[in-house]
């Protein structure tokens, strides 16, 4: 078989698969006859309502020099480690806003960062395409470096996004720009399997954020540069269980829902969108009213609830709280008093739903809570 | 004469709160004012002697009272309620009549009067929008009811500025003029609760709020304050100015505060407090020689060396010349730095309202200056007119002639220090007005970046062994192993032309006597078979997890290596291989070993290292070399100064270089071209071969474009000058369609020395496409209000470390300029190739 005949032949089967989809995406369209902003609305409920004072910033937890890109909490839900371009990561006290602990990383450009389930380790990964281990109580140097415990290096791009699997110290998967998702045995440092990359059905851009299910831990969730997000399982690498189209960008970010059954996606297309896994369907677009350019999603984190979606933009310091059940804008956190002065990269809802934690390109990270009467509905 | 009243009347009450007339003069509520009402706001004519500095009802400027919070009215639509504080009415006849009094005519207002901004702002203005309109309605309104807002049946409270005692509560002295109308909370409790939780009494400690007054018990700080990034506000009040009569309070926190925050948070809190823009004293407060100042000048009279101690709202005069500075109507208070320009540039001849007749600077001196002028004896005969500088000399008006200097005269001081006049601060003591160390950057980053094969790598591990970084075991055991593998390669290279060798002469071995010597016997089976695996894996492209096995392999090599024909191919091939290979082929038989150690040397040499890892950098400080004292003196390097060189492959960014945002703080871009590429050409990602240079375009097109790099300064290294040196003799520049035009002049006179090599001339020319190309595709850059245009800067460099030293310098020079250039406009010339490209 010459090239030229197999070009030839690619060339048809791409334009195969693409009519397929077209037609997929047709007969979806068809099919979707109501989204959930429609039905809400349909079963009359009301709106969610914010006053002024009722999301109120509680802590400034400041100590960062650089651009903070990522953050995480611990279950136990008073932790909080941050990971920013000044080349450190900082554990912090999120209720007494004291630093616990500040880690010099060997490499500064890192990009996300993990608290273990047990809250004895933090991971994070960055540029350097390795994912490195630090244990909390291993003691620091005079200078502040506290050795790496474990390095889990095999990427071959940079390590985008990093999770631990829910109640599981021992097992973390991480997103790369390899195009791949990892699942590491955190204890022997080696891979446990490899999701994408020559497999058929993995992600064909790189990949920038996972989200594993809480209810279901061998189920997570990638958000790729290829426009997609894609479901898989733990157990079976070997494919990915199900791709969600309709994104326009790359998606920049993916959370689940708490109930485990949904999850939310951001993208550079602007949007924020919320799909179903069981059926694959698009539920909702989030999409600010207004003409002019699409601002990309840098981040997003679910109340936990769901009712409340928050979602950081990458213009200024707009960080909207949408209603996911309405689809409307209920609040812009940027426009409270004390609000970060630059973009927000990323966010964090405390495990038992009690804070949102808000890191911003401003170095400094925000703790938000619910600071009026709280009414049942 | 209200204060004066008030203070008598001060042993009388004090059992009931007093009705305190601030600017809310509602601040009572109505049970005290029934059982206790003083008239204290009679108008009075004045019979007293002649003032000259009658309280001037300062003009209300509209567009600067924060009264109206700007409401968007979107937010508003969806039903967002924002809480508007109501200030209540005192409705008593009294506040009326007073009231009317003052806007009518407010020259007979006694001195302590002050006339309120929202008064007029009620009465004139129909631009104040909606939280302004709510005020007016609540003056306007006869005030039957004093409850506003609906429910009715309840009293509310307006709360005092402070309880009991407070010496700074009372803040009805002269100089607060026109204090700004702050909204002011209300208490829905009873007295001395907390205002959110409404518990508590008044002997719990509070912490107050520096704008609206409100106060809250230690459960309730956190929620109603937040984070506090202006200092102790509500979070409705953040933005707003504070209450005038809490900037005496400015930083100084309860001692619940300090048990609620953290040591370092509250330091943090405190000096938000003090520092914060919206805490700053308005600036229009302060007016000096008849003109409020505007910000601006503000700040410079509070950033000059010598700024005036204690500044308060106020009329001042200033004295430009000299540098005396007083209120107006009396005598100088202090002597400030001179020829600051604020205020209206003309002092008034009766700003200190002096009656001598006798002049400094166009101003009357009062007569204690007069005395001090006899005591330390000027002539003052003839009622003279002086000019006084800034360091006390002064002459008559009108004449050059320097009569003296008044600080050198005996007794100058003396004099003034019992006259209580000022003293010019010694110079010693005027300090420099140093920036803060913390502006300074010690760090400087130099991004590198390139191609694969463009040599920026080479520049990073020249810049390490330069400047005595040593690579890290890790990072060693790394190289070795990219070496090692490198080594197979370059080994695989050899069998393959072996082999092309052998099958050629399988075609034809009955010609060639010599290369009969090389047959395929003289290979034993073990060792062919090596070198048939080592081929198909090249082929399959396996080499990188090859070395794994390379300690059992060693031996193979060396056996495999002292094979007659493969020697004698590698002497045939020898100059066709690439240097590196060469270099390390000569060396086989040490790097193969499983316990080679490579030197600085074989890490230079040894290629692609890039590859491996996404990013690479080194932190360095360049020694201050004794030869550049050739250069000018004062152009001292700080040796402390660090450079991080950073390499970057953009191609590990991510899709659209996602992440070159997390370079932004970058300070120089240092672009490496290699000077050989015009000749080589690549596969792009269509498959379609694309010439290297033209590839290097692109990306560089890309890279100065990209909006993270805008503004940045890019120094394009031109690597491998010594093989182009070779290479131009063989492939001709104008392969390169880019380098069409490069047409060198070539004069028949080859050794004189405008005639510089051809290599030389290249390098000029490729320098100068790139520069027209950034200058096409980068604007004009804007800083600091200043537009100049950036330059492309371009050096060479070759693999020996001096050219790779001298960029790197070069490179420092280019961020000194940098900064130079920003702070002045004035474009360096360089050393730069300009000069060489117009010769």
């Amino acid at each position: 078989m010459s090239v030229s005949e197999l070009k030839e032949r690619h060339a048809v089967a791409t334009e195969t698969v693409n009519n397929l989809r077209d037609r997929l995406k047709q007969r979806r369209l068809q099919l979707l006859d109501t989204d959930v902003a429609k039905y809400s609305v349909a079963q009359g409920r009301s709106p969610v309502k914010f006053g002024a004072t009722d999301l109120v910033c509680c802590r400034t937890l400041q100590g960062h020099t650089g651009k903070v890109y990522s953050l995480d909490w611990t279950p136990e839900r008073n932790r909080i480690v941050s990971a920013s371009q000044d080349g450190r990561l900082i554990v912090w006290n999120a209720l007494t806003s004291q630093k616990t602990h500040a880690i010099k990383l060997p490499c500064a450009w890192v990009m996300t960062c993990a608290f273990s389930p047990n809250g004895q380790t933090v991971a994070c990964g960055g540029l350097d395409s390795v994912c490195s281990i630090f244990s909390l109580s291993s003691t620091a140097d005079k200078d502040g470096t506290v050795p790496v415990s474990r390095m889990l290096s095999g990427h071959r791009g940079y390590v985008s996004c990093c999770q631990y699997v829910p109640n599981e110290d021992a097992h973390l998967i991480t997103s790369s720009g390899d195009q791949t998702c990892v699942l590491w045995d955190v204890t022997t440092g080696l891979k446990t399997s490899v999701f994408g990359g020559e497999f058929q059905s993995g992600h064909t851009a790189d990949v920038l954020s996972v989200s594993i299910s809480g209810s279901n831990p061998n189920w997570f969730i990638s958000g790729s540069c290829d426009t997609t997000a894609r479901l898989w399982d733990t157990r079976a690498a070997s494919r990915a269980v199900r791709t969600f189209h309709g994104h326009e960008g790359d998606v920049n970010t993916v959370k689940f829902f708490p109930d485990g059954q949904r999850f939310g996606t951001g993208s550079d297309d602007g949007t924020c969108r919320l799909y179903d896994i069981r059926t694959g369907h698009q539920l909702q677009v989030y999409q600010p009213q207004g003409d002019g350019e699409n601002v990309p999603v840098t981040s997003i984190a679910f109340s936990a609830s769901g009712r409340l979606l928050f979602a950081g933009y990458a213009n200024n310091n707009a960080c909207y709280v949408w209603d996911t059940l309405l689809g409307e804008i209920v609040l812009d956190l940027g426009e409270l008093q004390d609000s970060h002065k630059n973009r927000i990269s990323c966010l964090g809802m405390s495990a038992d739903g009690s804070a949102l934690c808000t890191g911003s390109w401003d170095s400094n990270l925000k703790i938000w809570a619910f600071g009026g009467h709280r009414r049942v509905i | 004469m209200a204060a004066v009243l008030r203070k008598l009347l001060l042993p009388l009450a004090s059992s009931s709160p007093i009705p305190k007339n601030d600017d809310h003069h509602d601040s009572s509520d109505e049970d005290d004012s029934n059982s206790f009402q003083i008239d204290y706001s009679f108008a009075n004519e004045y019979k007293g002697p002649l003032i000259a500095n009658l309280p001037r009802a300062v003009p209300v400027e509209l567009d600067q009272i924060p009264t109206a919070l700007p409401v968007s009215f979107t937010s508003l639509s969806r039903g967002v309620s924002y809480p508007v504080v109501q200030p209540l009415v005192r409705t008593s006849k009294v506040t009326k009549k007073k009231k009317n009094g003052l806007v009518d005519d407010s020259v007979a207002s006694c001195p302590s009067v002050v006339l309120k901004p929202h008064h007029v702002v009620s009465g004139s203005s129909s631009s104040s929008s909606s939280a302004a309109e709510v005020r007016e309605i609540t003056l306007d309104s006869d005030g039957e009811d004093c409850s506003i807002g609906g429910n009715g049946n309840r009293v509310r409270f307006v709360e005092p500025p402070s309880q009991g005692g407070d010496e700074s509560s009372y803040f009805y002295d002269e100089e607060s003029v026109a204090a700004a109308p702050t909204p002011r909370a209300e208490r829905r409790g009873k007295k001395g609760s907390c205002y959110r939780c409404l518990t508590g009494n008044r002997f719990t400690e509070k912490e107050v709020c520096i704008v609206c007054h409100a106060k809250y018990c230690f459960n309730c700080v956190r929620r109603a304050m937040g984070a506090m990034p202006e200092g102790r506000k509500c979070v409705t009040c953040i933005g707003l100015r504070i209450d005038e009569c809490k900037r005496v309070s400015l930083g100084k926190c309860s001692r619940m505060l300090k048990q609620l925050l953290t040591g370092s948070e509250l330091k943090q809190v405190m000096s938000d407090e003090m520092s914060c823009r919206a805490n700053q004293m308005p600036s229009r407060l302060i007016a000096v020689n008849g003109k409020p100042l505007d910000e601006d000048e503000l700040f410079m009279l509070q950033n000059c060396p010598n700024p005036p101690k204690k500044l308060k709202p106020g009329d001042y005069w200033y004295d430009k010349v000299a540098g005396y500075w007083g209120k107006v109507g009396e005598k100088p208070c202090q002597i400030i730095s001179s020829n600051i320009n604020i205020g209206s540039g003309h002092i008034k001849k009766e700003a200190s309202n002096g009656d001598t007749e006798i002049c400094i600077n166009g101003r009357e001196i009062s007569k204690t200056e007069l005395m001090m002028l006899k005591v330390v004896g000027v002539q003052c005969e003839g009622k003279p007119h002086f000019w006084v500088d800034a360091d006390g000399s002064y002459r008559e008006e009108g004449q050059n002639r320097l009569i003296g200097n008044i600080w050198k005269k005996k007794r100058a001081k003396l004099a003034c220090v019992v006259l209580s006049l000022p003293i010019p601060l010694t110079s010693s003591t005027v300090e420099p007005n140093v920036e803060p160390i913390s502006n300074k950057k010690m760090l400087s980053k130099l991004l590198l970046v390139g191609n694969d094969t463009c040599g920026a790598t080479t520049i990073y591990k020249q810049a390490r062994s330069l400047y005595g970084i040593p690579f890290s075991e890790d990072d060693r055991e790394r190289i070795k192993f990219i070496i090692q593998t490198n080594l197979y390669a370059y080994l695989a290279m050899v069998l393959e032309a072996h082999k092309r060798f052998e099958e050629e002469m399988n075609n034809n071995h009955q010609t060639e006597d010599e290369i009969t010597a090389i047959t395929v016997s003289t290979i034993n089976p073990r060792l062919k078979h090596f070198a048939d695996w080592l081929l198909k894996e090249k082929e399959d492209g396996n080499l990188k997890i090859f070395p794994a096995s390379s300690r059992e392999n060693a031996q193979t090599v060396a056996d495999l290596w002292r094979v007659p024909a493969i020697q004698d191919t590698y002497k045939l091939l020898r100059d066709t291989l690439p240097r590196n290979a060469v270099y390390f082929l000569e060396r086989i038989l040490e790097v193969s070993r499983s316990e080679y150690e490579p030197s600085d040397m074989d890490i230079l040499q040894a290629e692609g290292l890039s590859s491996m890892e996404g990013l690479s950098c080194v932190e360095f400080s360049l020694p201050s070399a004794t030869q550049e004292v050739s250069l000018d003196t004062d152009d001292q390097h700080d040796p402390n100064m660090k450079y991080q060189l950073i390499r970057l492959n953009p191609r590990r960014l991510g899709e659209n270089w996602k992440w070159l945002e997390m370079f932004e703080d970058a300070d120089l871009v240092i672009f490496c071209v290699s000077l050989t590429d015009y000749g080589e050409y690549i596969q792009d990602c269509d498959g379609v071969l694309v010439n290297k240079m033209i590839a290097n375009k692109q990306l560089f097109e890309r890279t100065v474009t990209h909006p993270s790099l805008a503004n940045k300064r890019f120094l394009l290294v031109l690597t491998k000058f010594d093989l182009l040196q070779d290479k131009i003799e063989e492939v001709p520049l104008k392969t390169c369609e880019w380098f069409k035009d490069f047409n060198p002049l070539i004069s028949q006179n080859q050794t004189s020395r405008h005639n510089p090599p051809m290599a030389q001339r290249a390098f000029h020319y490729v320098g100068f496409q790139f520069k027209r190309l950034y200058e096409s595709l980068v604007g004009p850059l804007s800083m600091r209000g200043r537009t100049f245009r950036p330059k492309l800067f371009v050096s060479q460099v070759s693999l020996e470390s001096d050219s790779v030293d001298s960029a790197l310098k070069y490179a420092r020079e280019i961020l000194k300029w940098h900064v130079e250039e920003t702070s002045m406009i004035q474009e360096t010339s360089t050393t730069s190739i300009d000069a060489s490209l117009s010769s």
